[in-house]
């Protein structure tokens, strides 16, 4: 127990350190195919130093709930990290696939109420469009659970890991990493359903909350998606994407290929992600049916 | 056995306050309502003796009337006892609220509500069972019937009568059609009654009738969201948080010993229409303002997904899994316990709320955290627990639930089976989400922010019996979710020793490995972990320059009005507009002044969402039956002359019909 907790806490802070890169290797990409310069890979790093550094700004208005949100965000990110699988020798038997989503959804609930307590249109716009989005996305979360932990007899995600001589280039092994994929896209707020680059209040969901932190919260709480994005993708690509490759090089080209569809895709207006997410479900249903 | 006798002539002393002297009625209602709380802490202690093994068990004759303590009613004793003895001790500081408005009535009415509970869970035979429930229907519409200067109170109370006489008379119909089978009434013997499959369709078909609508399940909840909320708020707590359960309870005595859950179809009937509730009601819940429907609402949620689990269950024994049905049924047991802490938690802080500003419109609060920090501490935990999240009890119920649901996937060889189950985790998601989206929206909007009315500026802390009565079931909440171990396993050894004999899967803690699946759910770890975490990332914020105190939100240069802050109809619009096929809102737009098309203009908005089976099942029946008796008016004109002429015609047929 203690060596795995030991593992498990190492295998948090590599990705913890890592997460702010892949952030920039997205961006990267977006901005050559966009035919741009762009910033350097390690920009995230840069700006999360000055977040630091800087005070935070809180108004009256608040309670501390505001103030614990965004430390309870990041809380959740670095415990869904430890409970990832293989990386190192392993993960730390925290729970299972449910208890991940759960883990999850305690941040989800501190930053809706954070942008709620900020009291202004902005946080509660963000709030209910989070929840929309949320409600929306969890229902394939459970069915992408259902393909793996009824495909390998465990919902354990330790137990989960794609295994490449029985699921290679099946019809459900490409239709789960899809949706899988799709689902990612909603949950780590990226386009289309998403965009993470304007604070135009058009568009703007996980910004929206967001726009009243400031200094080092805000730090915690970019530091904080960055880490649940890179925990997203290694879990498409140890779970879902059947390549037979290394782990690193998976979540090197599923961040491409992040790049690769925001640069294609338009932000949807925000009533079609309804139809968008469906098509996550219908794949993963037939997925699971035709295993 | 009868140390619970004890227990019931305790709450039978306190039913006396009804006759105290009006000059004492203050008096009246500490002693009867102290007399509740020590009597449900006895049978809080008795049931844990029970569960532990330790108890005296047996049964006791009193002529034809029996009670009989087993480990299916323990586990539902200790429900009853755990809320009854928090409530009771919020009710001691709540109901004084209500001096000089028949106080006295109230509480010796609590008192009889929680003994007829508690006897409707001990009784051993069919009469029994029916005269105390009949009781506790007859006390719990009393109840809510409280406040009945309150138009509104009395048509929800005749709603909720009508309603539960229904489901009584369908209870009977299944007593009546065992009782003939068994020749006998006592529960005994109705274990063994011998019926034909039809007759024992109709038995089955009228007890889940019957107990469905008393937990209020689809489409039979109708009465649910205007009888919770029209009670006092203590009495809300216990009929949502207690009296629901009592339903499950007798659902499972009949599937249990009576009727068998050997019929494929009944445990998909069951299933379905649990999950079916579970997601409209949270449905509904997420949309409504008045903060005691949000919770009742809720209410047919969680019922959803106990019934939904129990009918996973069945499906898994008519299959012969049973082996893999003990997490299901596990999980029925553990979310009604979790279910009850946490519903008893918020009716009571909805309680609190309307002590203190006079109002439960969700849009006429806000900024409550800082009138009331404690109370808005203990309404942080129920609605965490509610939206089923990591330390609280929520999740160790709604995981179990998963799990159970996780063993009938891996048994679904069956290709309708592997629809269901998809089915049933879309449900669940779905459920699970908008959970988290409705109190996430009932919390933000009613604690967080600004003060969105005057109300708000009278509120102030509640006195400390209520506190301690929300301050137990936070902590019960609490320490369920992070040591879920001692309860889970002795719930398991319940079902281990019920009649279905379901053999034990191996379940050490919540490390369970049964059948091919392996699972873990280890809340101590997690908890130790984000602890950590949490103080670590806190103290970086300890320092006094890090945090700077500045006026007032940014808002684009301009002063933020409380008026600009996200309503709770605002919050939950794109939802209303994602799941409008199912909501059906309404809106009614009236222009009272349109000088311009953009400019001074002024209108009257109102934005409904009528309950579906109200308006398309319940009316149409109503629409039906009155129609029918204005027909039969042509022949009852209330003249003498006319009935002598029925009567001889009906004679005459009589005699050609015998000469035939």
């Amino acid at each position: 127990m203690a060596l795995s907790f030991y593992h498990a806490a190492l295998q948090a802070v590599i990705l913890l350190l890592c997460a702010p890169l892949i952030a920039g290797i997205v961006n990267k990409t977006k901005a050559i195919l966009q035919k741009r310069q762009g910033a350097s890979i390690f920009q995230e790093y840069f700006d999360l130093w000055k977040w630091w550094r800087k005070p935070v700004i809180v108004t009256k208005y608040t309670s501390w709930v505001f103030l614990a949100a965004p430390i309870i965000y990041l809380v959740t990110s670095i415990m869904a990290a430890m409970m990832l699988p293989g990386l190192l020798a392993g993960s730390i038997r925290f729970g299972d696939a449910f208890v991940f989503v759960y883990v999850l959804a305690l941040g989800r609930f501190f930053m809706t109420l954070g942008s709620l307590d900020s009291a202004t249109a902005f946080g509660g716009m963000g709030g209910s469009r989070e929840i929309y989005i949320s409600v929306l996305v969890e229902p394939a979360v459970m069915l992408a659970i259902l393909l793996n932990a009824s495909r390998y007899g465990s919902t354990m995600l330790s137990q989960m890991v794609i295994d490449y001589n029985a699921f290679y280039f099946t019809v459900p092994a490409v239709l789960g990493g899809v949706a899988f994929f799709l689902v990612m896209l909603a949950e780590n707020s990226r386009l289309p359903v998403d965009n993470p680059d304007t604070h135009l209040e058009l568009t703007m969901i996980h910004e929206c909350m967001t726009l009243e932190y400031s200094g080092r919260l805000l730090s915690y709480i970019h530091l904080g998606s960055m880490l649940k994005m890179l925990s997203f993708l290694v879990l498409f690509g140890s779970l879902y994407l059947p390549l037979p490759l290394p782990i690193a090089v998976k979540v090197l080209l599923s961040a491409l290929l992040i790049g690769l569809v925001e640069i294609l895709n338009n932000k949807m207006r925000l009533f079609k992600v309804r139809v968008y997410l469906s098509a996550a479900v219908i794949m993963l249903a037939v997925a699971i049916i035709a295993q | 056995m009868e140390s619970f006798m004890g227990a019931l002539g305790l709450y039978g002393l306190g039913t006396l306050a009804l006759v105290w002297p009006k000059r004492l009625e203050l008096a009246a209602h500490y002693v009867s309502m102290g007399l509740a709380v020590i009597a449900s802490l006895m049978v809080l202690s008795l049931s844990l003796l029970e569960i532990m093994g330790l108890g005296t068990g047996g049964m006791l004759q009193l002529g034809r009337y029996s009670l009989v303590v087993d480990g299916w009613a323990a586990a539902f004793l200790l429900i009853i006892g755990l809320s009854g003895t928090a409530v009771s001790i919020y009710g001691l500081g709540y109901g004084r609220g209500y001096l000089g408005a028949r106080i006295r009535q109230l509480a010796g009415l609590w008192n009889l509500f929680l003994g007829s509970m508690v006897l409707v869970v001990l009784a051993g035979d069919a009469f029994t069972f029916i005269l105390a429930w009949e009781v506790m229907a007859l006390v719990s519409f009393l109840l809510v019937n409280h406040e009945s200067e309150k138009k509104q109170v009395v048509g929800a109370a005749y709603q909720y009568m009508v309603m539960t006489h229904l489901g009584t008379a369908a209870i009977l119909i299944a007593f009546y059609i065992l009782g003939s089978g068994a020749e006998s009434f006592a529960f005994v013997d109705l274990a063994h009654s011998e019926l034909t499959p039809v007759m024992k369709h109709i038995a089955f078909g009228c007890a889940f009738a019957g107990f469905a609508l008393k937990s209020g399940l689809m489409p039979l909840h109708v009465w649910l969201p205007n009888a919770h909320p029209a009670a006092p708020s203590h009495v809300s707590a216990l009929m949502s948080g207690v009296m629901l359960k009592v339903a499950v309870y007798g659902f499972g005595r009949f599937v249990f010993e009576f009727i068998g859950a050997d019929v494929f179809a009944y445990g998909l009937i069951v299933m379905v229409v649990g999950l079916v509730s579970a997601f409209l009601g949270v449905l509904y819940a997420s949309m409504e303002k008045d903060m005691k429907r949000i919770l009742a609402y809720s209410s047919v949620e969680n019922m959803g997904i106990i019934f939904a689990a129990f009918g996973c269950g069945m499906l898994l024994v008519a299959m012969d899994k049973s082996y893999l049905s003990v997490v299901a049924f596990t999980a029925v047991l553990v979310h009604s316990v979790a279910h009850s802490l946490m519903k008893c938690l918020l009716f009571m802080s909805a309680g609190a709320v309307m002590h203190a500003t006079g109002t439960r419109n969700v849009e006429l609060l806000g900024g409550l955290l800082k009138k009331m920090p404690w109370t808005a501490a203990f309404t942080l935990i129920g609605s965490m627990s509610l939206a089923s999240l990591p330390f609280t009890a929520g999740l160790v119920g709604e995981w179990l639930t998963l799990q159970g649901m996780m063993s009938l996937a891996f048994e679904a060889g069956r290709p309708e089976l592997r629809l269901l189950v998809i089915f049933a985790f879309i449900l669940l998601g779905l459920t699970g989400a908008l959970a988290l989206g409705c109190f996430v929206r009932l919390y933000g909007v009613a604690f967080l922010g600004r003060r969105r009315s005057n109300l708000v500026l009278k509120a102030h802390e509640m006195p400390f019996t209520m506190l301690c009565g929300m301050g137990l079931e936070a902590v019960a909440i609490i320490a369920m979710g992070i040591m879920p171990a001692p309860l889970v396993n002795a719930m398991r050894q319940i079902l281990v020793d019920s009649p279905l004999a379901i053999p034990a899967g191996d379940f050490i803690g919540l490390w369970w490995n049964g059948g091919q699946s392996e699972a873990v759910f280890n809340p101590w770890l997690i908890m130790i972990a984000g602890l950590l975490l949490f103080a670590l990332l806190a103290l970086t914020l300890g320092s006094h320059k890090v945090i700077v105190h500045q006026d007032v939100t940014w808002n684009c240069g301009t002063e933020p009005t409380r008026r600009q802050q996200y309503t709770a109809t605002g919050f939950s619009k794109p939802l209303r507009r994602a799941f409008d096929f199912i909501l059906k809102p309404r809106r009614e737009r009236v222009f009272l002044q349109r000088d311009h098309a953009y400019f001074g203009r002024k209108l009257h908005y109102n934005l409904m969402i009528p309950d579906q089976f109200t308006d398309r099942l319940y009316r149409p029946v109503e629409h039906i039956m009155v129609r029918l008796a204005d027909t039969l008016r042509i022949v009852q004109q209330g003249s003498v002359r006319l009935y002598i002429g029925y009567t001889m015609i009906a004679m005459v047929i009589v005699l050609i019909w015998g000469g035939m």
